[in-house]
């Protein structure tokens, strides 16, 4: 045991693919041990938040110590997040349109640009030639142009409680700054938020969990019929072999991601929890480990320990289990670790059309796939809701592939190095 | 090599072949002389028979509050932004008798129809009894409320209500809304067309149509699986100086047929599409983050007007259900900012700008309860607490100690539904879901497809399946009946027990007080007297709550790209009338095609 261990992790492929498969399979034991929030609760409001750090601002005015840094262009890049070089060109076309001589602006000089700007804009008058869309650029242009020059810091009031009058409650200078982590109230989203508003680093380890488990289940059903089936139609030949092989043709030629959307579409969404749709993949993906397998035991049957076996009164099930089983079982393991892997790729096509698991419950890959493309994430550039999820799901198939072509390397004496 | 040379000249031989001999439709429409849609029209157009409800050709074919008339016309077009009716075909403002039971109109001299005869009052008698005698959706829906269309002469047209026992129309508000709702079809091809289904009302209402007369700016030009391409009659008789004076400014209206609203979208965004009736997510994102030419009626959130109240209804039948105290807790305890915000990604006011009533958005149906009534009853949401009280208060607490509260020893456990797909509506049952959760309500969600869907929902002749304890369906936007209908439909007892009701109250809410009230109010005429009436009805059923708002959603999403058009309407826009933001095909919203202007000519 301790040899074939050696010799499996001799191999570099195994090792890079259990090395990425652990890792993933820590982070999902470990993480929510840190993280107790439950996977599914919206956070936000409103959808899609990129990734950052969000800081409570009404916390970093009146809770957090304040602090003055003299920083190098500080009022440049304040001025420029608000008013770039598109919107000076753009409030240039404006003035020139409605009819100041284009030499008298100068776009650089954000003073003079401001009091051109100030003195002609007019938000009721619509140029030629100028859209709906531009007058509502304008517009908010205009709006965030307010108070761009200013030097004084802004003033908090609060409302009196009796009166209703405003108080001055605190000055914001424009050199103040907060450290972050004296803020209360801060919360950092690696992976931004989903449509849903829920943290998507959370649910996505949740859904990865989920489709580890659902990739389980599969993997288990589809290679426990696959062997089963395989072992009897292999050793017993004949008319039960016959018959084993009738139907395992019969699924070969039907596709098995068609007969897995007409199953799981009868079932009816109230049924479909993630357990179900893991057992229904089973059922539909052991196919190939039946014929393999039956395949090997043919090969298998007539050797020499098989026929003393038998001659020595083994029952059937002792000799599959204790003279052929052994035999296969390294080809087993590996198509085993196959069946994992597509059955997570199997789900998360399934969700995709929206057949997958109800989604109340659990996230799962495909889930969050799903509802990043009704919400039109990949339209909306939202890679954050969508492209972490095809990372996982790649990145698990990837290292299951790379475990079992490394264990194929140890196993099959022709690959042997 | 000579080969290879000898394929390459006879694929491009192949191909001019192609191209000489396809439809001269099927080539590139002149991009500045098109206007293109979408969100209109699903699936390939199947025909253009007005009289049927099966042409699954909505951009041609749509009566409703406010119909769609690029192709054929209603006498009136209403307008929902002032309420007003304007005359289409209709000549002046229509006039009811002094015993208010029957409505006198006359057709405009100038009208005429695509065959050139002129449109004549006898054209909507004929419509009328058309409807009657096959029994169109049409007809059923009001030979209830009247009695007969006659043409007094060749341009007068009189529509007489059906009267109650007591010599008044049962319903004036239904009768009047007739007038704008429902196109006047030619009697000349309606003969034809009945002579050609051999007067069978089946036949008749399964006839493509292919040959139909019409009076719109409009007609079909090329329809395939993925597109219907509409084309300008140049002959419209609405240039006349006594309607539009011009003719509509594109000559063709395309509607490529997508997939889905994501290929709609992209389309929009690309400026394939000028005029998109979607729900686009995150709408703001294509101006403010990509930049481009987009915009939509309003410039900031809700970017529309609200006109339709979408609603979570209870199923009185289900155990506690039948319980206000259950129905109220659940009602106030949702998170609505969060439904507005991720769910709608805020394209809806909310609850505290406009607050929970039976009325939609706008001001004119605001100004119609008193406010101050009832603002005790109204509830913005989340109020977790609020709700543990109230059922606690009611005795209905957790007794066995698994965390969810039971009645009369049996668990609150209730599924939320919508139609699976209606990524809008299923996010909003998502949020009703969690709220249950929180106080102790166990409610899980399921989304059937829409086929399954609305045969259980619409059928209210038995209690609904298991499955269906809550769930999502439309209210009446705003029209010419409003919101009188709209509160009908959701509090009136009269549709429970109708094998197919699509009409409203699929949770079966039963209230003699407010079914009295909704039989009055079409026959009210005094404005202090109906402004109680409704007022009390708002408050019957925020107290009652046999269904709740969930969100407000405009009559239709108007999106617009101006890379190639603009002077679409928007808010402000100086028009006036006020063009209403309905894609410029519905209502008077049609008076946008002729203000349309090219961004280059």
């Amino acid at each position: 045991m301790r040899y074939m261990l050696g010799q499996i992790f001799s191999s570099v492929r195994f090792r890079i693919g259990f090395s990425i498969f652990a890792f993933i399979l820590l982070t999902v034991l470990i993480y929510p041990l840190i993280i107790t929030e439950p996977p599914l609760k919206t956070i936000s409001r409103g959808t899609f938040l990129s990734p950052g750090i969000y800081v409570n601002v009404y916390d970093s005015i009146g809770f957090s110590p304040q602090y003055t840094l003299l920083l190098d262009g500080a009022a440049e890049r304040r001025i420029a997040a608000k008013l770039n070089a598109d919107d000076r060109a753009s409030m240039k076309e404006w003035l020139v349109k409605a009819g100041l001589p284009e030499e008298s602006i100068d776009t650089q000089d954000t003073a003079a640009l401001l009091e051109v700007w100030h003195a002609n804009f007019d938000p009721t008058i619509r140029l030629p030639g100028m859209t709906n869309a531009d007058r509502n650029y304008y517009i908010r242009l205009n709006t965030a142009l307010d108070g761009l020059l200013a030097t004084e810091g802004a003033t908090i009031a609060v409302p009196d409680a009796t009166t209703g009058a405003l108080k001055e409650q605190a000055v914001v200078d424009q050199t103040s700054y907060v450290n972050i982590y004296e803020v209360p109230n801060s919360r950092v989203f690696p992976l931004g938020t989903d449509n849903f508003g829920r943290d998507v680093l959370t649910e996505l380890v949740a859904a990865t969990g989920v489709s580890l488990i659902i990739g389980f289940v599969a993997g288990t059903v589809a290679t426990v019929i696959g062997l089963l089936l395989g072992l009897i139609s292999g050793f017993l030949g004949g008319f039960v072999d016959d018959a084993i092989i009738f139907v395992t043709n019969l699924f070969t030629v039907i596709p098995s991601f068609i007969i897995l959307i007409l199953i799981t579409f009868s079932i009816g969404q109230d049924k479909r929890g993630a357990i179900t749709i893991a057992v229904v993949i089973g059922l539909t993906s052991w196919v190939w480990t039946t014929r393999a397998v039956r395949a090997q035991v043919i090969s298998l049957r007539n050797r020499d320990h098989v026929n003393l076996s038998r001659l020595s009164g083994h029952s059937t099930a002792y000799i599959l289990m204790a003279d052929i089983f052994p035999y296969i079982a390294s080809y087993v393991v590996m198509a085993f670790i196959l069946q994992v892997s597509s059955g997570i790729l199997a789900e998360a096509g399934l969700s995709i059309l929206g057949l997958g698991p109800r989604t109340t419950e659990v996230p799962t890959l495909g889930l969050m796939m799903n509802w990043g493309m009704i919400y039109q994430a990949h339209i909306l550039g939202k890679w954050w809701a969508y492209f972490p999820v095809i990372l996982v799901i790649a990145l698990i198939t990837f290292s299951l592939n790379l475990m079992q072509t490394g264990l194929d390397r140890v196993f099959n004496p022709t690959l042997r190095e | 090599m000579k080969f290879s040379r000898l394929a390459v000249i006879g694929l491009l031989l192949g191909l001019l072949m192609a191209i000489s001999v396809a439809p001269a439709a099927a080539q590139e429409l002149p991009r500045n002389e098109t206007l293109y849609f979408n969100g209109q029209q699903w699936g390939s157009v199947v025909g253009w028979n007005p009289y049927s409800s099966n042409n699954n050709n909505a951009m041609a074919i749509t009566q409703a509050d406010s119909a769609r008339v690029i192709m054929f016309e209603t006498p009136y077009l209403y307008n929902m932004l002032d309420g007003q009716v304007y005359p289409l075909l209709a000549d002046g403002p229509y006039t009811w008798n002094d015993a208010h039971t029957e409505i006198t109109f006359k057709i405009k001299a100038a009208a005429h129809w695509s065959d050139d005869t002129p449109v004549t009052a006898h054209d909507v008698a004929y419509t009328w009894a058309t409807h009657v005698k096959y029994m169109t959706p049409t007809g059923a829906g009001n030979v209830d409320y009247i009695e007969d269309i006659v043409a007094a002469d060749d341009s007068t047209v009189v529509i007489k209500a059906k009267l109650s026992d007591d010599g008044t129309a049962v319903n004036p508000l239904i009768v009047q809304a007739y007038v704008s709702t429902n196109y006047v079809i030619q009697k000349a091809w309606t003969e034809t067309l009945e002579a050609r289904a051999n007067f069978d009302a089946t036949a008749l209402l399964a006839d493509t149509a292919e040959d139909v007369v019409y009076s719109g700016p409009y007609h079909g030009y090329f329809w395939d699986e993925s597109k219907v391409i509409y084309i300008r009659d140049d002959n419209y008789w609405g240039q006349d100086a006594s309607m539009w004076g011009k003719l509509p400014v594109p000559k063709y209206l395309a509607h490529n047929i997508f997939a889905d609203n994501a290929a709609g979208t992209t389309a929009l965004k690309a400026g394939e599409v000028d005029v998109s009736q979607q729900f686009n997510s995150n709408v703001q994102d294509l101006w403010l983050v990509d930049g481009l030419p987009i915009s939509t009626y309003l410039p900031e959130a809700p970017y529309g007007i609200g006109a339709s109240l979408p609603t979570a209804f209870y199923n009185l039948n289900s155990h506690g259900l039948d319980n206000v105290a259950v129905r109220k807790a659940i009602a106030i305890a949702v998170d609505y900012p969060t439904i507005i915000a991720n769910a709608m990604t805020n394209q809806s006011a909310t609850f505290e700008q406009v607050p929970r009533s039976l009325m939609n958005p706008t001001a004119g149906e605001q100004a119609m309860y008193d406010h101050a009534a009832v603002a005790d009853l109204q509830w913005a949401g989340n109020d977790i607490e609020g709700a543990k009280a109230l059922l606690d208060e009611a005795g209905i607490v957790d007794t066995d100690g698994d965390g969810w509260r039971e009645l009369d020893g049996q668990p609150l456990r209730y599924v939320a539904t919508c139609p699976n797909g209606w990524s809008d509506w299923q996010a909003a049952i998502e949020v009703v879901a969690a709220a249950g959760a929180q106080i102790g309500i166990d409610i899980t969600t399921n989304y059937p497809e829409w086929s399954v869907y609305q045969t259980v929902v619409t059928k209210s002749d038995a209690p609904l399946p298991e499955g269906y304890d809550i769930f999502m369906m439309w209210s009446d936007g705003a029209g010419p009946t409003q919101p009188w209908s709209r509160i009908r439909k959701l509090l009136s007892s009269e549709f429970i027990g109708m094998t197919s009701n699509w009409n409203g109250n699929w949770g079966g809410y039963s209230n003699p007080e407010a079914d009295a009230l909704i039989q009055a109010i079409p026959t009210v005429t005094d404005e202090a007297q109906l402004k109680e009436m409704y007022t009390e009805l708002v408050r019957i059923y925020l107290t009652d709550v046999p269904s709740f708002t969930l969100m407000y959603r405009p009559q239709s999403f108007h999106t617009v790209n101006e890379s190639v058009w603009t002077n679409f309407p928007y808010d402000g826009d100086g028009t006036n009338p006020p063009v209403p933001p309905l894609d410029m095909t519905d209502g008077w919203g049609i008076a946008g095609l002729y203000n349309l202007e090219l961004v280059n000519p």
